[in-house]
């Protein structure tokens, strides 16, 4: 079925466009992006349920973006009456005037950037979906979840307790301008399981999940994640600490793809090209990688949660080739970044929501898979780890540091898995050296999208990474 | 929008309910060096509603949440509260009550426009140099109004402001630039800390620039004195969170110690009403329970939960709340007492996190002090790791304090045994 678009965004069309119309006569450029997001997230566990029609993305707002004299304004608001469309021209330009004064007042200069184009273009999306958030069975689903939740704590006495969750999303979002007007619709879904357990006093836990740009219908999928989560928690929970050392690793596409976003997705968001920020712009057709490194990121790159028809400046949709078989290629961009740049926008201006200004952002970050097997590659290790889990990562563009919190590491000795587990495991480096050192790549190729990405530590989005199994050198700690 | 949807409540025969209506108005500049990249208003309204629903003869509440946007027409009110009506009772948790006991709002309404002129000028008067200086910021500044009404009387509002800047600074020599990263928040703009603090941040980019690798230390006594020692507080704070408690992630128990054979300071922990200039000086919190000082940790002996009304409940700690502000107290030596001896002293990670469960510490260091006695040497590279819950035993805390927003810890913890991997 198609995602429906919505009937409110629709209804308000002709009086942001009527906005959109008055504003002009004040200003260069006018841009309106809309929301109108609806989905759940139900949690189940053995104690506590809930059920929110809340996610990371459900919103309802409009912001205006404005351009005047090399300056780019923008005004974001959720109490919008159409039919007085006009009547709120005298307040948004009451209000960025105050802006402008409180700047001269103090002396502060403008960053000039060029005006963006504003060429005709029409484009109306429903994307494909089994079944849409707002009309799920929720009473099955919180049995469905609590079945799962039963199940994962019956799989053993060492288990405090199973959460399942299960959310679904359904996005509309309409860019207009006065040659423009885009509108698309699309559902993403994202089930988790994160369970809590106990062995010899100690605590730890786990966490899987499964992601898709599609329906509810996901999560009847989730009876292996179960599974998957309780391995991982089994295997923690007898962990020991990893001797601090350089080793041969051999890293999950889960982790494949955390070392993607961490280590030059972020890297290469050209708006830090912009304030030099970002070490990756001057090494824009040099080596930062083995041959066997291509990496793609757009939001056309795979089908998962970030997966849409254009972005929040209305650009289209893209599949950049940031690195080709080592060398880097390009970076992505923003539309204002790109003017400031001389470049082209790719797709990846994204906003946390409609109350948040648009950064570069990730979308699908993915390594290219490769010819070998996970056998042959665990096969290949003297001494090394199998590292599975993701805890958390954060990004250094500037230094190409990286720093990985990976939850488990399964030691391999002489080419085989001694079953010792390592936990947590910290993985460090420099990021051309630890890519310098992949040496293999597996024919596998998955994406995860349950995580969401900040920006420094705030600007949460939600983003995409994967690829194969990778193998390559790190100091773990 | 709110009363009519407390109408629409009522007349819908919920048998419990909740409103928060926050209105914001927020002023924003982002600068690229001290040229402003762009410039932006939010004026926004969020109202959000809970309906609670008893199920089984009142031995369960079932409850549903959704947002009401504030252009939703009737129909679309009645409907959100008619499928919350249905919802709650798919959501069969053991009985709990709300709040019920009337409280006072207040707090007073800050103007965003100020605010934000103020932290221009603050970011204005950083001494930068050649060498060192500003490479962007992005200034956030915000008046808030929230009222939350429940249907068990409570109806009150507060008001307060709150603020963030995130700076980037750099510093430079023939060979190499480097940058450090720095979020503050604030109620409102504190110019002379602001400017203070980012003096001392761009003094850190000076010897990041001459920094050697940190050497492999394996177990070394490390010294906290940044924004990064809040982590560890919040460890503590999370242990005696209600819900942290009630769904078995915590296993700290009132009038027990949290751990034996403690070779330096113990911990006392306070939720406070109010820090000055703190992003949440409010007398209320946000389910409309009075906010007031209390112990949560004393001498390393847990003394109260606080949280959620529902986990409170389950618990049976009806007299607490969300707390927003905490306070730790200081140890008995001084901080130029606490160095001594050889020690580490982290000022830039990557990123500082602290497991709530496992307690595990983790970071990869930008930029260390490594104090041998006399000789103190820049250094980075590799990382910190460890269990808090074994840490705890053999830590020193200074005398003074120092608040970073919501939180008032000891400007200086002196931690034994972390492992400390070279770059």
């Amino acid at each position: 079925m198609k995602a429906k678009f919505s009937t409110y965004l629709n209804d308000i069309a002709p009086g942001l466009k009527d906005l959109i119309a008055e504003l002009e006569k004040s200003y260069d450029y006018v841009s309106v992006l809309s929301t109108d997001s609806v989905g759940f997230n139900v949690r189940v566990s053995q104690r506590v349920k809930s059920v929110s029609g809340s996610t990371l993305t459900t919103e309802r707002g409009n912001v205006i973006r404005v351009y005047k004299d090399g300056l780019y304004s923008e005004f974001s608001f959720n109490r919008f009456d159409p039919e007085r469309a006009k009547d709120m021209v005298a307040e948004v330009r009451g209000v960025l005037d105050a802006q402008l004064s409180v700047l001269k007042a103090t002396q502060s200069k403008i960053y000039n950037t060029p005006k963006l184009d504003d060429e005709k273009q029409e484009l109306f999306v429903e994307m494909e979906t089994g079944s849409l958030p707002e009309e799920t069975d929720l009473s099955a689903l919180v049995d469905k979840l609590q079945k799962f939740s039963d199940e994962g704590v019956a799989l053993s006495d060492e288990v405090i307790d199973c959460n399942c969750v299960a959310q679904s999303t359904h996005i509309c979002k309409m860019f207009l301008t006065a040659n423009k007007d885009l509108r698309q619709s699309y559902v993403y879904s994202e089930g988790a399981v994160f369970m809590i357990g106990a062995r010899d006093g100690k605590s730890d836990q786990s966490f899987s999940g499964i992601s898709d740009r599609l329906g509810p219908e996901i999560f009847d999928g989730m009876g292996e994640v179960v599974k998957e989560s309780f391995r991982g928690l089994n295997d923690t929970l007898g962990a020991d600490h990893v001797i601090p050392g350089e080793y041969e690793i051999i890293t999950t596409p889960e982790i494949s793809g955390l070392i993607a976003h961490e280590a030059f997705g972020h890297g290469v968001e050209m708006d830090m090209f912009v304030k030099k920020r970002a070490l990756g712009a001057e090494y824009l057709g040099k080596r930062v990688g083995s041959d066997i490194v291509t990496m793609h990121e757009g939001a056309k790159c795979v089908r998962d949660v970030t997966s849409y028809a254009f972005d929040d400046e209305g650009t289209p949709a893209g599949d950049v080739v940031e690195i080709d078989k080592g060398i880097l290629k390009t970076g992505v961009c923003d539309a204002l970044a790109a003017l400031r740049l001389g470049t082209k926008p790719t797709g990846n201006g994204k906003r946390e929501n409609f109350e948040h200004k648009v950064y570069t952002r990730m979308t699908n970050t993915m390594f290219d898979p490769g010819t070998s097997t996970k056998e042959e590659m665990i096969k290949s290790v003297k001494k090394g780890y199998l590292l599975d889990g993701m805890d958390s990562g954060m990004e250094d563009p500037k230094h190409w540091g990286i720093q990985c919190i990976v939850a488990r590491g399964y030691e391999i000795i002489d080419g085989k898995l001694t079953g010792k587990v390592v936990s947590p495991v910290i993985m460090t480096g420099y990021v051309p050296d630890l890519l310098g050192s992949i040496s293999m790549a597996s024919t596998d190729y998955e994406s995860h999208g349950n995580g969401a990405c900040g920006k420094g530590h705030k600007e949460w989005v939600k983003t995409v990474d994967g690829g194969p199994y990778l193998k390559a050198v790190a100091k773990l700690g | 929008m709110t009363d009519r949807i407390i109408e629409l409540l009522k007349a819908q025969g919920v048998d419990a309910f909740e409103v928060t209506d926050k209105c914001t108005s927020a002023w924003e500049f982002y600068f690229i060096k001290h040229e402003l990249d762009q410039n932006r208003v939010r004026d926004v309204e969020h109202i959000n509603v809970t309906v609670y629903r008893k199920l089984e003869d009142g031995k369960f509440l079932g409850s549903a949440t959704q947002e009401i946007s504030p252009t939703a027409s009737e129909e679309e009110a009645k409907k959100i509260i008619a499928d919350l009506y249905e919802r709650a009772q798919y959501v069969k948790n053991p009985y709990y009550e709300l709040n019920k006991k009337k409280v006072e709002g207040g707090g007073e309404k800050f103007d965003p426009a100020q605010m934000a002129r103020d932290f221009i000028e603050a970011m204005q008067q950083i001494p930068e140099t050649s060498g060192e200086d500003i490479n962007s910021y992005e200034i956030f500044a915000e008046s808030n109004t929230r009222r939350y009404v429940n249907s068990e009387g409570i109806d009150v509002t507060v008001s307060y402001p709150s603020s963030t800047v995130e700076v980037v600074v750099n510093a430079r020599n023939d060979k190499h630039e480097i940058e450090l990263y720095r979020m503050y928040t604030s109620g409102t703009c504190d110019k002379d800390n602001l400017v203070k603090e980012i003096s001392k941040t761009l003094s850190f980019g000076k010897d990041r620039l001459i920094t050697v690798p940190t050497p492999a230390l394996d177990k070394a006594t490390v010294l906290f004195t940044t924004a990064d020692a809040v982590e560890i507080f919040k460890w503590f704070a999370m242990k005696m969170h209600a819900a942290f408690k009630y769904r078995g992630y915590s296993d700290w128990e009132k009038g027990k110690a949290i751990c034996e054979n403690v070779e330096g300071d113990t911990f006392t922990i306070k939720a406070v009403k109010e820090l000055p200039n703190s992003s949440y000086n409010a007398p209320v919190d946000s389910q409309g329970a009075e906010i007031r000082d209390m112990y949560i940790l004393k001498e390393n002996v847990p003394e109260n939960f606080w949280g959620d009304a529902q986990f409170r409940y389950y618990l049976g700690v009806p007299d607490s709340f969300i707390a927003s502000n905490f306070a730790a107290e200081g140890g008995s030596l001084s901080e130029s007492e606490l160095r001594s001896g050889n020690y580490l002293e982290p000022v830039e990670f990557s990123d500082f996190s602290v497991d709530p469960i496992t307690g595990d510490i983790a970071g990869e260091i930008r930029l260390a002090y490594w104090h041998e006695g006399d000789k103190v040497t820049p250094v980075s590279g590799g990382s910190v790791s460890g269990t808090l819950t074994d840490l705890i035993r053999n830590v020193r805390l200074s005398k003074e304090l120092k608040q970073y927003d919501t939180t008032l810890i000891p400007s200086a913890v002196k931690i034994e045994g972390v492992t400390v991997t070279g770059a």
